[in-house]
């Protein structure tokens, strides 16, 4: 299909091939908030399943794999874009949004996807890219054949490279100028992004109405959110940074509004890297956007373990204002894009490459190419307290495909392909990923030593109960019957040893108070801590994962003592 | 009883009490004869349980008692475990009851906070952290500390006077005062702020020095030893200052920070209590201690100094006084500067001296020889048969992590006018600075 019209979608629905999973559907609840408890699991179509065997992975090869999603644990899948795209930022170029890259599958795969998953309990949210299109896309095409055409003004051109010149180049790495000449107008047109992307005109209406467009024939479709990319640069001023602007978020609650009045239950997750206390501004009175990202957290995390002390992680915690209710952040350890080091100081950013990415290769732009098992030297006991803390910080995690097999990846292949390669689903050929001949893969699989698929892969991680990926689904399990996790305030607590770090996730439920204390130890060494835990005095602790029983809690300071790297959940409500 | 006892049979009991205790015994003056005497008394709630302040003297000296009254049947409960606090029995005509310590006494604590925040403060929770020192430390709801003063000073408190000042002047690296109580011209209690995560510096650094010793010394990085080689040597070719900067645990950019942190300190303490310029007195004092000291470094140090100009030395502060690791705190709002206090207990026996003008310098001689001191305590955790690397790792990561507090210092903007102009004479103000704030630290361990 090309530009601009709606695919009709009136083909039947064929039941999926499915491999059997002995755990995990459960009834999609009808709870418009659901996303506050979610984890999220995101994955790119190209990389994951290849049902059709022509290499490249697609929307069928997610539906053949969704009952190993639901054994896992997850409740929401955000797709990576499967829109028609010449593939120049994987995917993030979109050529047309009313449809699906021929590659990747059809419309009706998408509406077959959002059934089969709603069957067990999962939702789907949609990457959907709305500051930018691809220069291939109809409309690019169109605005730039002339000065007065319909679509001239879909884009946003100018006489000259000099506007705006103080804003910021994102891809440092790859762009010199946010303006890019056009030989064909003879304009220079702007673009946040790389040159291929065009930024969209949304002081133009037609613009703002033919995104509405989009979304609305998405969610019609069954989608239940977007994660909406690049939220923040919809606008430029003079004068300022272009963004986080007054009228993207009038835009953003336009569109929260026709949602909240057309589609319950569904949700809209922002992608805005900034500062948190920026941030919560795309929250809105909670009539924006439901979600959004929690980018300095995740770099913190990782400093904090390598600094084996705490103050990175609380430091940015304190710096986290509350949001409305109803609101809640996505949360992360790992994603498609590089570990991304805009938000931190130049020495943080420093001390970050020095101790994750000695060879160039691995950075990017201003971030860290890698996958999460390499990052931490395929530590297992740094990977299962990283989770933890993932799974126990106030916000929806959100996971990243193969990162629960402790997959690697591939510093060798351009741009973010190197953590893009492909899902690891047995030790035959290709991983299992796909049945065509390997050079037609998408991407390469790895095949190295160490996280190569004969050794890493779902069926030797499913087979192994002692693996990741099975204390990973018990994990999930056990968050899954503590909402509190999800949903509870947050309180750190004093601990008198810097590598310890604990906090208390406090709420309430039917049954009364509830509060669960996270201790987690930063360091690769044992550790002890004297955690003052008086308003709990009398209570005896409880193990969430074990059920064992911990010392009553005294008058006196509360002893803990953890193996390198460990971590309690603790129910200080005895009702674990 | 819902009045206040005899306040003179009250007294009785509190003298017999105050010579019961430790920090009593300590702060007493024990060439004075004189004897206790009540000097004021206050009822700060005359219901029961009730609350009365008494002030007592002995000779110059003042001291407060907080005490509490409670009928004998529910005080059991209210000191279980605390007996000692126990005055005694006290009749007024009715019923006798027993008072005591308020300080043992949650409910009359939480009242204390309402009555020294003038009612701006109230708390449904208190623990006592200490009470072995001058002084009772509370902390509320784990976000107020409050400083119960037992022994009373006369003159301004330094630590009240520097924290309300630094306060007024925008200084806010501290924990920021709430309340002073103050009566009589005596300074009984001051309440600031908590921050229950916050840790000493000393902490931090020790953090930063296992995670450096324990992957260089016991092969994580996978070096090989040569056949035969001692496992306590480096490998030849190791480069001590490039493993330090290589640790995960380096410390470098937090003393950036703490240096940054301790220049905006000697600003603030410039503009609250002035600058002068630098005179012989500057350095006259540590001057002749480094020239009594053994060595040729120290003779050379003192021949050095005497050549150098008072007039160039920069300018005098109202220092810190008693700079090191565990006066400074990590907090989530980053570094924090404690220990303004000057508590009598303590602070004689140490050498330091709060409160007292000197030369920026001295302060960042200080936590130079606390980086260094810190090194050195962390050595004594690693295994004999390490010694050798860990010291020269130890030895490494000390020189990196002065240079780096220095530097936040000296780049941090208006600083430079505090010192000399010439940084050479800086430096060597540093080093004799720090030699003789080492030959007091040998002093007092000497005399321990």
């Amino acid at each position: 299909m090309s530009s601009g019209e709606r695919s009709t979608v009136d083909s039947p629905i064929e039941p999926a091939e499915v491999t059997a999973y002995p755990h995990g559907w459960h009834e999609l609840d009808d709870d418009p908030r659901w996303y506050e408890r979610a984890v999220f699991y995101e994955l790119v179509p190209r990389s994951f399943y290849d049902a059709n065997g022509d290499g490249i992975g697609d929307i069928r090869g997610i539906v053949e794999k969704l009952d190993y999603l639901a054994w896992l644990g997850v409740d929401c899948l955000w797709l990576l874009p499967f829109y028609p795209s010449p593939m120049r930022d994987g995917g993030y170029d979109v050529a047309d949004f009313w449809s699906v890259a021929p590659d990747c599958g059809t419309v009706d795969d998408v509406r077959l996807l959002v059934a089969e998953a709603h069957r067990r309990g999962i939702r789907i949210i949609a990457d959907l890219v709305i500051n930018h299109t691809s220069d291939q896309h109809p409309w690019f095409l169109e605005s730039r054949s002339s000065r007065d055409n319909p679509k001239a003004d879909w884009y946003v051109w100018g006489d000259d490279d000099q506007r705006w010149s103080d804003i910021r180049v994102i891809f440092c790495d790859a762009e010199p100028s946010n303006w890019t000449f056009d030989p064909v107008r003879q304009q220079y047109y702007w673009h946040r992004f790389f040159h291929h992307q065009p930024d969209l005109n949304y002081e133009n209406p037609d613009v703002r109405a033919a995104i509405l467009a989009v979304v609305r024939f998405w969610l019609d479709l069954g989608i239940d959110g977007f994660r909406l990319d690049a939220a923040a640069y919809l606008y430029q001023r003079d004068g300022s940074s272009g963004e986080n602007l007054p009228e993207t978020h009038a835009f953003l609650q336009q569109m929260r509004k026709e949602i909240d009045r057309d589609y319950p239950n569904r949700m809209l997750l922002a992608e805005v890297n900034q500062w948190p206390a920026d941030v919560v501004d795309y929250f809105g009175d909670g009539d924006e956007c439901h979600m959004c990202f929690h980018f300095p957290l995740m770099p913190r995390m990782f400093m904090a373990v390598r600094r084996e002390q705490r103050f990175p992680i609380t430091e940015i915690l304190a710096q986290t204002p509350p949001i409305p209710d109803g609101c809640q952040w996505g949360i992360f350890l790992r994603n498609h894009d590089e570990l991304t080091l805009e938000m931190v100081t130049d020495e943080e950013r420093d001390y970050m490459y020095a101790e994750y990415a000695r060879d160039p290769r691995m950075r990017r732009n201003l971030g860290i190419r890698r996958r999460l098992a390499p990052l931490v030297d395929n530590d297992r006991g740094v990977s299962e307290l990283l989770h933890a803390l993932l799974l126990s910080l106030p916000g929806s995690p959100v996971l990243y495909y193969g990162d629960e097999l402790q997959m690697g990846d591939n510093i060798y292949l351009g741009d973010r392909d190197g953590v893009r390669t492909p899902m690891q689903w047995t030790p035959d050929r290709n991983g299992g990923f796909s049945r065509a001949d390997f050079a037609q893969l998408v991407l390469p699989p790895l095949m190295d030593p160490v996280y190569g698929y004969q050794a890493v892969n779902v069926e030797a991680g499913t087979r192994d109960r002692s693996s990741f990926l099975h204390w990973l689904q018990r994990t999930l399990a056990v968050r899954r019957q503590h909402p509190i996790f999800a949903t509870g305030g947050i309180e750190v607590l004093p601990a008198d040893n810097p590598s310890v770090l604990a906090y208390v996730r406090t709420g309430s439920d039917e049954e009364g108070e509830r509060a669960v204390l996270c201790v987690s130890n930063l360091s690769r060494f044992a550790q002890a801590a004297e955690l003052s835990l008086g308003r709990w005095e009398g209570a005896r602790p409880v193990e969430l994962v074990g059920r064992a029983q911990f010392p009553v809690i005294g008058p006196d300071a509360y002893v803990v003592t953890l193996g390198p790297h460990g971590f309690y959940w603790l129910d200080l409500e005895g009702r674990g | 009883m819902t009045v206040a006892p005899d306040y003179e049979e009250l007294a009785r009991l509190a003298f017999a009490y105050l010579e019961r205790q430790v920090w009593f015994q300590s702060a007493i003056d024990s060439s004075s004869r004189a004897q206790l005497e009540l000097v004021t008394s206050r009822t700060l709630r005359s219901s029961l349980p009730g609350l009365a302040r008494l002030v007592i003297g002995r000779g110059e000296q003042r001291f407060q008692v907080l005490v509490g009254w409670r009928e004998p049947a529910e005080l059991a409960e209210v000191l279980h475990g605390r007996e000692s606090a126990l005055l005694g029995p006290v009749f007024d005509g009715g019923e006798p009851v027993l008072a005591y310590d308020a300080i043992a006494d949650d409910e009359l604590l939480l009242e204390l906070l309402v009555h020294v925040t003038g009612g701006r403060e109230h708390a449904s929770r208190v623990r006592r952290v200490s009470s072995l020192v001058s002084h009772a430390s509370l902390v509320y709801d784990e976000r107020l500390f409050m400083k119960c003063y037992r022994v009373l000073e006369r003159a301004a408190r330094p630590e009240v006077e520097v924290l309300l000042r630094l306060d007024k002047v925008g200084f806010n690296a501290l924990l920021a005062p709430v309340a002073n109580w103050r009566e009589d011209g005596l300074d009984l209690a001051l309440v600031r702020e908590f921050l229950p995560s916050a840790l000493e510096g000393r902490l931090l650094a020790l953090t930063s020095l296992r995670d450096l010793l324990a992957h260089a010394s016991s092969g994580e990085d996978g070096r090989v030893h040569e056949p035969g080689a001692d496992p306590g040597s480096p490998p030849p070719g190791t480069d001590p200052d490039a493993e330090c900067a290589a640790a995960g645990g380096d410390l470098a950019s937090e003393m950036r920070r703490l240096g940054a942190t301790t220049a905006s300190l000697h600003l603030a303490l410039a503009t609250a209590f002035g600058d002068r310029p630098a005179g012989v007195s500057t350095f006259a004092g540590a001057q002749s201690a480094v020239a009594a000291a053994d060595g040729p470094g120290a003779a050379q140090l003192s021949a050095q100094l005497a050549a150098v100009d008072p007039a160039t030395a920069g300018r005098t502060i109202r220092l810190h006084g008693d700079y090191h690791l565990r006066r400074v705190m990590r907090s989530e709002v980053g570094w924090l500067v404690a220990g303004f206090s000057d508590d009598p207990l303590y602070a004689a026996s140490d050498g330091s001296s709060p409160g007292r003008r000197g030369s920026a310098v001295e302060d960042l001689a200080d936590m130079c020889f606390s980086i260094r001191r810190v090194a050195q305590e962390a050595l004594v955790q690693r295994p004999d048969a390490e010694a050798a690397v860990a010291t020269v790792l130890a030895r490494a990561w000390a020189r990196r992590n002065q240079a780096a507090f220095l530097e936040g210092y000296v780049t941090t903007d208006g600083v430079r006018r505090l010192l000399p102009r010439d940084p050479s004479v800086t430096e060597l103000l540093l080093a004799t600075f720090e030699v003789a704030r080492e030959l007091r630290y040998e002093a007092t361990s000497a005399d321990a």
